[in-house]
């Protein structure tokens, strides 16, 4: 016959410090990297905290410096172009995609405030500018070895969407800290967020290579663009 | 513990041994890493070089450690994030020295192999020889399965580390592939830069080549690829 036995004993996991609202640059990063539920419960907490602004602040000097280092391929007048399109970039694709990240995270169930997406958004640009830097050795090693445009730039879109990549997870996290279920409009928001910055390289080309123009005269979608790229990849590096 | 018997303990792969010396603040060890790097890949490199002259021995023996020392400081700051955002629970310092303890173990493997790699540099035709060609293959051959080689081993270290240091074994395999993707992907665009290693037969001995950053690796095998395939 059988005998009810205890059941087992279930792991338990400590629970984590919160992040206190006077928390400096340095416990904010530390906390983003290794710990990002917490970081998006205070960035999401009723209570006001700079958290998101510190998160900003350190975000468009990162997008800033990878641009930079995006523009030592050309070089010249393509140094600050390429630092103001890159971090302006980033920025502009934030700002075009908030409204809807707002919304879909509503209709995903979060209750999250407009202050708390605009944290999360933060964070997620933040980690993504961090990892940008991280790949910034590597990239320039490239970037002064080659004059194919098509390679260069692929590496770079290989380096964002890596970073990019890590940066969405976080709304993996949101969803956890904030105990939502359904995340189907959250992966919508993503796919739109990964469209837009996409055809932003387009629109604001050239960003690695060379043109007379600050900015295209002609409209045309990212797709059709890189298809002219790799059909010419043989042509100077003044079309990109 | 004494330097040399850490290494060996390196070497067995004890990681239940190994893996408080993460949390060390002490530079020892560090420094003990690094000198063995040094060394075992300036050995190895020597040897490796000495086939087709002194210079190229000498020049050889510098560029091998400094290309893992390239690759390991450029690419600091891209693995430590990808520690932590992978969920490793490592910090920056402790990312670095795993990966420099997983070079140390590939240096002492290369060491180990330099006497082989000197007797069959003795052993093939010189380069002054007219099957020079053929030394040059076979040359560049050995390199590649020793390297290889140490490059596995080390890497099967690491990796049992990482589970056990790691939050979760899962995590710590995470990471392992992301630094090995990086370092890779670095490492052998870095090597192409530090080029030539070996000297081609009849070519001039140079410490690098002319303009060392034209050119990358990956091109390289792209147009190979392309050539052979025409």
């Amino acid at each position: 016959m059988n005998q009810p036995t205890e059941p087992p004993n279930l792991p338990t996991t400590a629970p984590q410090p919160a992040l206190p609202a006077d928390a400096g640059l340095g416990a904010i990063l530390d906390t983003l990297l290794k710990r990002p539920v917490v970081l998006i419960r205070a960035l999401c907490d009723p209570r006001p905290s700079r958290h998101w602004l510190i998160l900003a602040l350190v975000a468009l000097p990162a997008f800033a410096l990878y641009g930079l280092l995006v523009g030592t391929f050309s070089g010249g007048s393509q140094l600050p172009a390429a630092l103001v399109k890159v971090s302006a970039g980033g920025l502009v694709s934030a700002l075009i995609c908030f409204p809807s990240l707002y919304i879909f995270a509503c209709l995903s169930g979060a209750e999250v405030s407009l202050r708390g997406t605009a944290g999360v958004l933060s964070a997620m640009l933040t980690l993504t500018g961090l990892l940008l830097l991280g790949f910034a050795p590597v990239a320039w090693v490239f970037s002064q070895s080659t004059d194919s445009v098509v390679f260069i730039g692929t590496l770079h879109l290989i380096f964002w969407f890596i970073a990019t990549w890590f940066g969405l997870r976080l709304f993996g996290n949101m969803t956890k800290a904030l105990g939502v279920s359904d995340r189907t409009h959250l992966k919508v928001w993503m796919g739109i967020f990964v469209l837009v910055c996409l055809q932003m390289t387009t629109a604001l080309r050239p960003i690695i290579g060379t043109s007379p123009h600050w900015l295209p005269t002609e409209k045309k979608f990212f797709v059709a663009h890189w298809i002219e790229n790799f059909a010419g990849a043989a042509l100077p590096a003044s079309a990109n | 513990m004494q330097p040399l018997r850490r290494l060996v303990i390196l070497c067995r792969g004890d990681s239940e041994r190994i893996a408080p010396w993460l949390d060390e603040h002490e530079p020892r060890w560090l420094l003990t890493c690094v000198l063995t790097i040094a060394v075992g890949c300036a050995l190895y490199g020597g040897v490796v070089g000495l086939w087709r002259a002194p210079f190229q021995a000498a020049s050889t023996a510098v560029k091998l450690p400094l290309l893992i020392f390239l690759t390991c400081g450029s690419n600091a700051l891209l693995n430590g994030l990808f520690a932590q955002v992978l969920g490793s629970g490592l910090g920056f310092r402790q990312t670095s020295l795993a990966i420099l303890m997983s070079f140390t173990i590939a240096s002492l493997v290369l060491a180990a192999l330099s006497p082989l790699a000197y007797f069959v540099c003795l052993n093939i035709p010189a380069q002054d020889d007219a099957a020079s060609r053929t030394g040059h293959s076979l040359t560049l051959l050995c390199a590649v399965v020793f390297i290889a080689y140490a490059g596995v081993v080390a890497n099967r270290r690491l990796l049992p580390l990482l589970r056990r240091c790691c939050t979760t074994p899962a995590a710590g395999q995470r990471v392992f592939w992301s630094w090995l993707a990086s370092n890779l992907f670095l490492g052998a665009q870095l090597s192409w830069v530090l080029r030539p290693f070996f000297g081609l037969p009849g070519q001039e001995i140079r410490f690098l080549a002319d303009d060392p950053l034209r050119g990358n690796f990956y091109e390289a095998v792209f147009h190979a690829f392309r050539q052979l395939l025409n």
